[in-house]
C-alpha cells in the first residue's frame, strides 16, 4: 500500500517542518512542503497529493485564491483541500457545518494528532 | 543653626468652609450682642437677630448631613444678618416690610425642598458615574478585543509552531523518564491555555452580529450535550435533560448559542466536581416582570412569551459576593489554566444579540441554576 501524500503549503516554516515529520513518522504519510503560496498550484500538479494542507494569509499569496486555482484545475479538482488557518479559533470549528469558502478547515494551533485523525477521515488510498 | 520653630495651625485648612463661616457669624453676632448691650439702640431690630439664631441649628444640620453647598448658603446668610444687625441703616430699608417669622422658617423651608433636590442630583451623579464607568470598561474591552483579534493571526503559528514541535518530540521521547515527559505535557497544556485565552477574546471581539435562522432549541441543546459527553462521563456526571416538546422553532444563531450551551455547562461540570447531576430543562414561559431576589440579571425582555433554558447544578452553589461579578470579563474562581474569565461575559454577548437575558443565581435546594430566556417572537 503506498503512503498517502499530503501538501503542506504555510509560510511558516518551522510549523511546516514540525508537522511534516510528525504526519511522516506517525501517520506513514509522504509530506511535500511548500513555503511560497504563488507556488502551491505548480507543487500540487507535480506531487499529485491525497489532500492539501493549506494556509489561508501567506504573505505572497492568498490561501482562498490558491484553492479557488486549484478547483479550477481539472487534475487538481479532485483533491481534498483543508484550510489550516489562525484566523479563527478551535471553539469555531467545533461545528461540523462551518466551512471558510466551502472548504473545511482546521483552528491553529491544532494538534497535529487531529490533522492525522483528518487525514484518516478523509484520505483512502 | 536656627531651629524653626514647629508651631503650625494645622487645624485651620481641615476645617470645612461652612464650619469657618458659623465660627465667623458667631463670633459677629457676638459682638452684635455685646453692642447691644453696651448701647441698647444698637440693637436695632430684634425679629432679625432671632432669626439670625434660628438660622444656627439649620446651618449645623446642613453642615453634619453633609449637605455643603446649603450650609455654605446659610452661613453666608447668617453672617448678612448679623453685619445687618449691626449697620441697619445701611442694609435695614431692604427688609422693612417682610415678615420675621418668614426669616425664621425660610432657611428650613430651604433646606427641606433642598434636600430634595440635591438628593435627586446625587442620584443622577451616581448613575452617571456608573455608566461612565461602564463606557470605560466596554471601551477598555473593545480595544483588547481589537488588538486581539490584530495579534491572532501572529500569535497563534508560533502556538501551533511550539505545539507541533513538543508533540514530535514527545513521540520521540515515549521511553524517557516520568519527568521529561512531564514537562512535555505541561508544555502542550500550556499551549491549549494560550489558545483558550485568545479563542475567548476573539469571540469577545467577533462582529457582534448574528447569524439568525429558524432553529430547534432542544436540538441545539442536546449537539451541545454531545459534544460535552467525554467532559461528563469522565467525571460521572449524570445529566438529566427535560426538553419541553412544545418550544416551537426559535431566531437563533445555532452556533453561537450552542458556544453558550458549552459554556456554562462546562462551567455546571467545574462546579459539580464528581458523580454529580446536572439537570437541563426547556420550556416556554411568559417572562416574570421582575427576577428573585439575589439573582443576577442582564438585558431586558419583559412581558413576552419566551423559551426559558434552565441549567442546575448539584454543585456548592456560587457565594453571594461573587453573584454580581459574574458577567465581569476576567473574573474567575476556577484554579489558574482552567478559567479565562471571558466564558460568561461572551455568553452574555451572545443572548443579548439575540435579545434574550441570562440570569444566574443559587436554588434553595442547593446548587446554581442559569436561566436563559429567549423571546419567541
Amino acid at each position: 500500500m503506498r503512503k498517502r501524500r499530503i501538501l503542506l503549503v504555510d509560510d511558516e516554516v518551522a510549523i511546516t517542518r514540525a508537522l511534516a515529520i510528525y504526519l511522516a513518522e506517525q501517520g506513514e504519510c509522504e509530506v511535500r512542503i511548500e513555503n511560497e503560496g504563488s507556488r502551491a498550484v505548480a507543487a500540487a500538479l507535480d506531487f499529485k497529493p491525497d489532500l492539501i494542507l493549506l494556509d489561508i494569509v501567506m504573505p505572497d499569496a492568498d490561501g482562498g485564491a490558491v484553492a479557488a486555482q486549484m478547483k479550477a484545475d481539472p487534475v487538481l479538482r479532485r483533491v481534498p483541500i483543508v484550510f489550516l488557518t489562525a484566523l479563527v479559533s478551535r471553539q469555531e470549528t467545533r461545528s461540523a457545518s462551518k466551512t471558510i469558502g466551502g472548504f473545511p478547515f482546521l483552528a491553529k494551533p491544532v494538534d497535529p494528532d487531529t490533522v492525522l485523525e483528518y487525514i484518516d477521515r478523509h484520505v483512502v488510498v | 543653626m536656627i531651629r524653626a520653630f514647629p508651631i503650625r495651625l494645622v487645624w485651620l485648612p481641615a476645617v470645612q468652609v461652612p464650619l469657618r463661616a458659623l465660627a465667623l457669624s458667631l463670633v459677629v453676632l457676638a459682638v452684635a450682642i455685646g453692642a447691644a448691650m453696651v448701647s441698647p439702640e444698637a440693637l436695632l431690630d430684634q425679629e432679625v437677630l432671632a432669626s439670625g439664631l434660628a438660622l444656627i441649628p439649620a446651618l449645623l444640620l446642613a453642615h453634619y448631613r453633609g449637605w455643603t453647598i446649603i450650609s455654605s448658603l446659610l452661613a453666608a446668610g447668617l453672617v448678612a444678618l448679623t453685619l445687618l444687625d449691626l449697620t441697619p441703616w445701611l442694609f435695614g430699608p431692604l427688609f422693612l416690610g417682610v415678615s420675621p417669622t418668614l426669616f425664621i422658617v425660610a432657611p428650613y423651608i430651604a433646606i427641606v425642598l433642598s434636600a430634595g433636590w440635591f438628593g435627586e442630583v446625587r442620584q443622577y451623579r451616581a448613575e452617571l458615574k456608573a455608566t461612565q464607568l461602564q463606557l470605560i470598561q466596554s471601551e477598555k474591552l473593545d480595544s483588547i478585543g481589537r488588538m486581539a483579534a490584530g495579534i491572532a493571526h501572529e500569535v497563534k503559528n508560533p502556538l501551533m509552531m511550539i505545539l507541533t514541535g513538543t508533540k514530535v518530540l514527545s513521540k520521540r521521547l515515549a521511553g524517557a523518564d516520568e519527568s521529561t515527559r512531564q514537562i512535555l505535557q505541561d508544555m502542550i497544556d500550556a499551549v491549549g491555555r494560550a489558545d483558550r485565552i485568545i479563542g475567548g477574546l476573539l469571540s469577545y471581539s467577533r462582529d457582534r452580529g448574528v447569524d439568525l435562522a429558524p432553529t430547534d432549541l432542544n436540538a441545539t441543546v442536546e449537539e451541545s450535550l454531545m459534544l460535552i459527553t467525554h467532559e461528563l462521563n469522565k467525571v460521572r456526571i449524570a445529566v438529566v435533560a427535560d426538553l419541553h416538546p412544545s418550544v416551537p422553532p426559535l431566531q437563533l444563531d445555532a452556533f453561537k448559542m450552542q458556544q453558550v450551551f458549552i459554556n456554562v455547562l462546562t462551567n455546571a461540570i467545574h462546579a459539580v466536581g464528581r458523580d454529580g447531576e446536572i439537570r437541563i430543562t426547556t420550556s416556554v414561559d411568559t417572562r416574570p416582570d421582575q427576577t428573585a431576589g439575589g439573582h443576577q440579571r442582564s438585558g431586558s425582555a419583559t412581558g413576552t412569551r419566551v423559551a426559558v433554558v434552565s441549567i442546575d447544578d448539584s454543585g456548592p452553589g456560587i457565594p453571594t459576593e461573587h453573584l454580581n461579578k459574574l458577567f465581569d470579563p476576567f473574573f474567575t474562581t476556577k484554579p489558574v489554566g482552567l478559567g479565562t474569565g471571558l466564558g460568561l461575559p461572551v455568553c452574555r454577548q451572545i443572548v443579548e444579540m439575540h435579545g434574550g437575558t441570562i440570569d444566574i443565581g443559587n436554588r434553595d435546594g442547593g446548587g446554581a441554576r442559569v436561566t436563559i430566556t429567549l423571546k419567541l417572537e
